[in-house]
């Protein structure tokens, strides 16, 4: 008896120890992306309560996956700089270096889908068993062009509107929780403003101009609350001077004119001079939140008071947004390699609540609802944002579309040049983009 | 007369050094700016960049570059693609600009032209067909191809060449009435007196290898082949520019002190004295 | 032959050679083959690094050429013709060569006058020339940042000054007419360490015994310096103006970083749009075609000035 089950002991370990070298071999798949570079720091590191910042949560995510996955799948990130990001993606792109998965905006997903350089990943995302409709609905139209699942939605990023609630508490604009009055118009913005001003001495908004995209992304989010587009969805046409371009653009104009904030500002000085609790409101995305919240609660900002909402109805309900996806571009794969990085991404999507932390909102509809989204600080005051965040139409170009508008809306910001001239501008030197478009 | 010119050129001088003196001191605020703002913590500087004194004090920012491990890698990849570059470049372009100086050869006026247009392609519009060379050659991801592209630049020839052509005939011709080489000319007279050229030449190479980013970053994508430049970029989150500005400028700091300490140790050749050019 | 001895000789051996050869110098003969020798190792690098790419790139720019993707259509010269109508490269065009006329003249200046200044030996102006030449140790990125922060009209030192003397800061990378004399601004203080140590390199190449003889007939500083220094650095001159017209020609980090080519595309160069052409708008054969224009712009910029200083071979 003792020697039947040793035999079988023995017998069962003979089977299963080749067994366990094949799964030993690992599959590698390259994963490139931004957000930071911070391997050490995080090394070996899998507990996901120790992962601050955008770049700890997915170097994390990514040690746990490597250390956990039953699959043998090994992931080797290369994190690249943000501003260089896309030159190497489409330099590695260009000469046949394709990483297995990279990060992409929704924003240039259409130029790299219209060039067949992306796998479409939808049918492959459900066989996986991630559910495709828990994805809310602005996530999902992220990642669909031509009917086909292109990506993986990871979040969705997009305009806030921040309160030093202190200069508010001031102004006497707060409510009786002592919540901040959001307007709820153009009208109110400028009102709210002159009191700010009166009743502090302190400027209402601050809003970076010179030399950056937000006047942009403001002017693409006033149109879509009037019911508009910068583009036409049906013709891809660029639709930027128009009655509803002239009244988003003037009211742009007319917060840096009237001195409501300070168009001279750049490379982030208005963000410093929020912190330093110069203005009562920040125009500022999802990003920003973790960072103001922690400064003003550590004592050293300007303010000791915090607040957060989604952003006011200027001319309607819609908030500027867009999204951060994985791809998978296409190369030659073997079926194991396809399915390690399914598998990956997969994880990932799993574990979409990490990513919450950073600020950024969840994609999918689950977590949105979830307790433990809710419990974290800050996000119930911007639940709705999910709902009414729009973004760029799937239209190729946006990148340098939204250099052309920033150049141009900015002459109408620092220089004496008229809305009508600088729309007029934009519009073409968008439509020049679009001569070469198949 | 003669002392009251000395003593007028006394004044002068005596002007000219406050100047200087004054001059330097504004120049060197920004250098200051940068150093002080290394030292100071990532949070601090998100809200004001002002002050010149480091405080509050931190060696965070030092202390995040050197215990990333890929550090020495990507300093050592750097260090053997700056010698390398500035070793072949002195070589090549001092041999080339000598043939140009001195030499006497068919088609000399042309091919100096053709070789100085060179000097008028710019970087961006080289990269995407040079990427595609050097791809089908199976090049990226070594060291040579990214010395390569920069000793192909013809300012070093430029260089050399005008300054061997200041070099008084009269020192070539003796020795060439001694029946001496072509080569020998070169290696004896010729090197010896164009020191100050070459070390212009190979600290201007030198700085300009270190520091560059664009080639490394599509050539060399490898993470254990990255350059300093390319790797410390790397680490950077999104707003690098905004939250992690005291490990930018600690990153800056970093990248150039070697190309300092490379100066520092060369720029007594640059005033070496007039003696070298007459042998006094 | 030590030079010690060579200097030693008489104008004799001069003489020998200004004087119309009887019998050929040895120094004469065609070196068709020493050159050869000497050329080629420069010659292979330029020809597979530089050379060849160049007229692939010529290549590309007859062709609608897409960074990524397959799109290769040959369209001949429809590039260059759409150029033309470009505003955007147009603009490109005026501002770069407004840029380059207004920081040559000062780059070329500043770092004379430096290196006239501390072409001494002492630990001072040691001191001095490590100090002049480590603003250009920093990489692009970082001397456009740090340069940024000076100019800030909210806390940047220049506003501190303005306010210290009772006026209004001047937001200056904000401010249509500033933008660009601030850009030269922040190039000169970059990028002068390197014309700065090419004077240097000149200076040492002027004979002291030419001194020595001003000397002796009590000729002033200025005499010096207008009748000795400068005739003999006329070489390094056209050098360093040649290097620098090809060089700010190219201007291309400072606009892009600091500016993004605004206000009111104001500052935008040619480069950038290159750059913009080809990597954001992936626009590869247009980009190169613009590249070849700004190439004959730089060509015919060097020979101009090659020409009028007059070089013998």
């Amino acid at each position: 008896m003792l020697k039947k089950s040793i035999l079988s002991l023995l017998l069962s370990g003979a089977l299963v120890a080749p067994g366990a070298a094949i799964a030993q071999t690992k599959t590698e798949i390259s994963f490139l992306r931004f957000f930071g570079g911070c391997a050490d720091e995080y090394a070996n590191v899998t507990d996901l309560d120790k992962a601050v910042g955008e770049c700890g949560v997915i170097q994390v995510l990514t040690n746990k996956f490597n250390a956990e996955n039953k699959d043998g799948i090994k992931v080797n990130t290369q994190n690249v700089d943000w501003n260089a990001y896309y030159d190497l993606l489409s330099t590695k792109l260009a000469s046949n270096e394709a990483p297995d998965v990279a990060v992409m905006h929704r924003s240039t997903l259409p130029n790299f889908v219209a060039r067949d350089l992306i796998e479409p990943i939808g049918e492959d995302l459900s066989k996986a068993g991630v559910d495709l409709n828990d994805f809310a609905k602005t996530a999902r139209e992220a990642v669909t062009y031509e009917n086909k699942t292109w990506g993986l939605p990871f979040d969705i990023h997009a305009l806030l509107w921040h309160v030093n609630v202190d200069i508010m508490k001031e102004a006497g604009l707060v409510d009786a929780s002592g919540a901040p009055i959001i307007p709820k118009n153009a009208q109110e913005v400028f009102e709210q403003a002159k009191i700010v001003k009166e009743k502090t001495g302190k400027r209402y908004m601050s809003m970076d101009a010179r030399n950056d995209a937000m006047p942009v992304r403001v002017f693409n989010m006033l149109m879509w609350q009037q019911g508009a587009d910068v583009f036409s969805a049906e013709t891809g046409k660029p639709t930027i001077n128009t009655p509803e371009g002239k009244k988003a653009l003037d009211f742009i104009q007319k917060v840096y004119k009237d001195g409501l904030a300070v168009p001279t500002h750049g490379n982030g000085e208005s963000s410093q001079s929020f912190l330093r609790g110069e203005a009562a409101v920040a125009v500022n995305g999802t990003w920003a939140v973790n960072n103001f919240s922690n400064q003003a609660a550590s004592g050293k900002a300007g303010f000791k008071t915090y607040a957060v909402a989604d952003f006011p109805p200027i001319f309607g309900k819609a908030t500027w947004s867009d999204s951060h996806m994985w791809v998978m571009p296409k190369k030659n794969r073997t079926p194991e390699q396809k399915a390690a990085a399914i598998t990956f991404l997969k994880y990932l999507n799993d574990n979409g609540i990490s990513w919450a932390k950073t600020g950024h909102l969840p994609v999918r509809t689950s977590v949105l609802q979830s307790d433990v989204f809710a419990k974290l600080p800050f996000r119930s005051s911007y639940a709705q944002t999910a709902q009414m965040a729009r973004a760029v139409p799937m239209v190729q170009n946006q990148r340098p579309a939204q250099d052309a508008m920033r150049d141009s809306f900015g002459a109408a910001l620092l220089t004496d040049k008229s809305t009508g001239d600088a729309l007029a501008e934009a519009q073409s030197k968008v439509e020049r983009l679009f001569r070469r478009v198949r | 007369m003669a002392a009251k010119q000395l003593r007028s050129e006394r004044t002068a001088e005596w002007l000219t050094r406050a100047v200087l003196v004054g001059l330097a001191a504004l120049w060197m605020i920004p250098l200051v700016w940068i150093v002080t703002m290394s030292f100071k913590p990532n949070d601090v500087l998100m809200m004001s960049t002002a002050g010149l004194l480091p405080i509050p004090f931190t060696l965070k920012n030092f202390n995040d570059i050197f215990f990333v491990s890929m550090t020495p890698r990507w300093l050592f990849n750097s260090t053997v693609v700056a010698l390398g570059t500035t070793a072949l470049t002195l070589v090549v372009a001092s041999l080339a600009g000598y043939a140009f100086a001195r030499l006497d050869f068919p088609f000399k006026r042309t091919l100096f032209i053709v070789v100085l247009a060179g000097l008028m392609v710019p970087e961006q519009a080289l990269v995407i067909p040079l990427h595609s060379v050097i791809t089908s050659w199976d090049m990226h991801n070594t060291h040579f191809a990214l010395m390569a592209p920069r000793v192909a630049l013809p300012v070093g020839v430029f260089l050399m060449t005008q300054f061997f052509k200041a070099v008084p005939k009269e020192l070539e011709e003796a020795a060439a009435l001694d029946n001496a080489s072509r080569f020998t000319i070169f290696r004896r007279i010729m090197l010896p007196l164009s020191i100050p050229a070459l070390v212009t030449l190979g600290i201007y190479t030198f700085l300009h290898s270190w520091n560059d980013f664009f080639w490394p970053l599509v050539s060399a994508t490898n993470t254990n082949m990255y350059t300093i430049t390319v790797g410390l970029a790397s680490l950077q989150g999104n707003f690098a520019q905004t939250e992690g500005l005291g490990f930018i400028m600690a990153t800056a700091v970093f990248a150039s002190l070697p190309i300092v300490v490379v100066y520092l140790i060369f720029q007594k050749y640059l005033v070496r004295g007039v003696a070298l050019s007459t042998g006094k | 032959m030590t030079a010690s001895q060579t200097a030693a000789l008489p104008q004799d051996a001069g003489a020998s050679l200004r004087a119309p050869a009887k019998t050929k110098s040895p120094l004469r003969r065609r070196d068709g083959l020493a050159a050869l020798a000497f050329l080629a190792p420069y010659l292979v690098f330029f020809v597979l690094f530089l050379a060849y790419p160049f007229f692939w790139g010529i290549w590309i720019s007859l062709h609608d050429w897409e960074l990524v993707g397959t799109l290769r259509k040959f369209i001949g010269f429809a590039n260059y013709l759409d150029m033309f109508e470009d505003p955007l490269f147009l603009v490109s065009i005026r501002n770069t060569l407004l840029f380059t006329l207004m920081t040559v003249p000062a780059m070329v200046a500043v770092s004379l006058a430096l290196a006239l200044a501390l072409n001494r030996e002492t630990r001072f102006h040691a001191v001095l020339r490590v100090i002049f030449f480590t603003s250009s140790v920093f990489s692009v990125t970082v001397a456009t940042l740090i340069w940024i922060m000076v100019l800030s009209p909210d806390r940047g030192l220049i506003a501190h000054l303005f306010q210290g003397m009772g006026l209004q800061p001047i937001a200056f990378l904000g401010s249509p007419d500033w933008a660009m004399p601030a850009l030269t601004i922040t190039t000169v203080w970059w990028s002068v360490g390197f014309p700065m140590i090419l004077f240097l390199a000149g200076l040492q190449q002027i004979p002291q015994e030419l001194y020595d003889a001003a000397r002796i007939d009590n000729a002033s500083a200025w005499r010096r310096l207008t009748r000795i220094t400068l005739p003999s650095l006329k070489r390094t001159i056209v050098l360093v103006v040649v290097l620098q017209i090809i060089g700010q020609l190219q201007i291309f980090g400072q606009p892009l970083i600091m500016t993004g080519g605004g206000p009111a595309d104001r500052t935008r160069s040619m480069v950038q749009t290159i750059y913009e052409t080809g990597f954001t708008e992936w626009q590869l054969g247009y980009a190169s075609a613009m590249s070849l224009f700004l190439f004959g712009v730089m060509f015919l910029a060097s020979m101009l000035q090659l020409y009028i200083a007059r070089q013998e071979d």
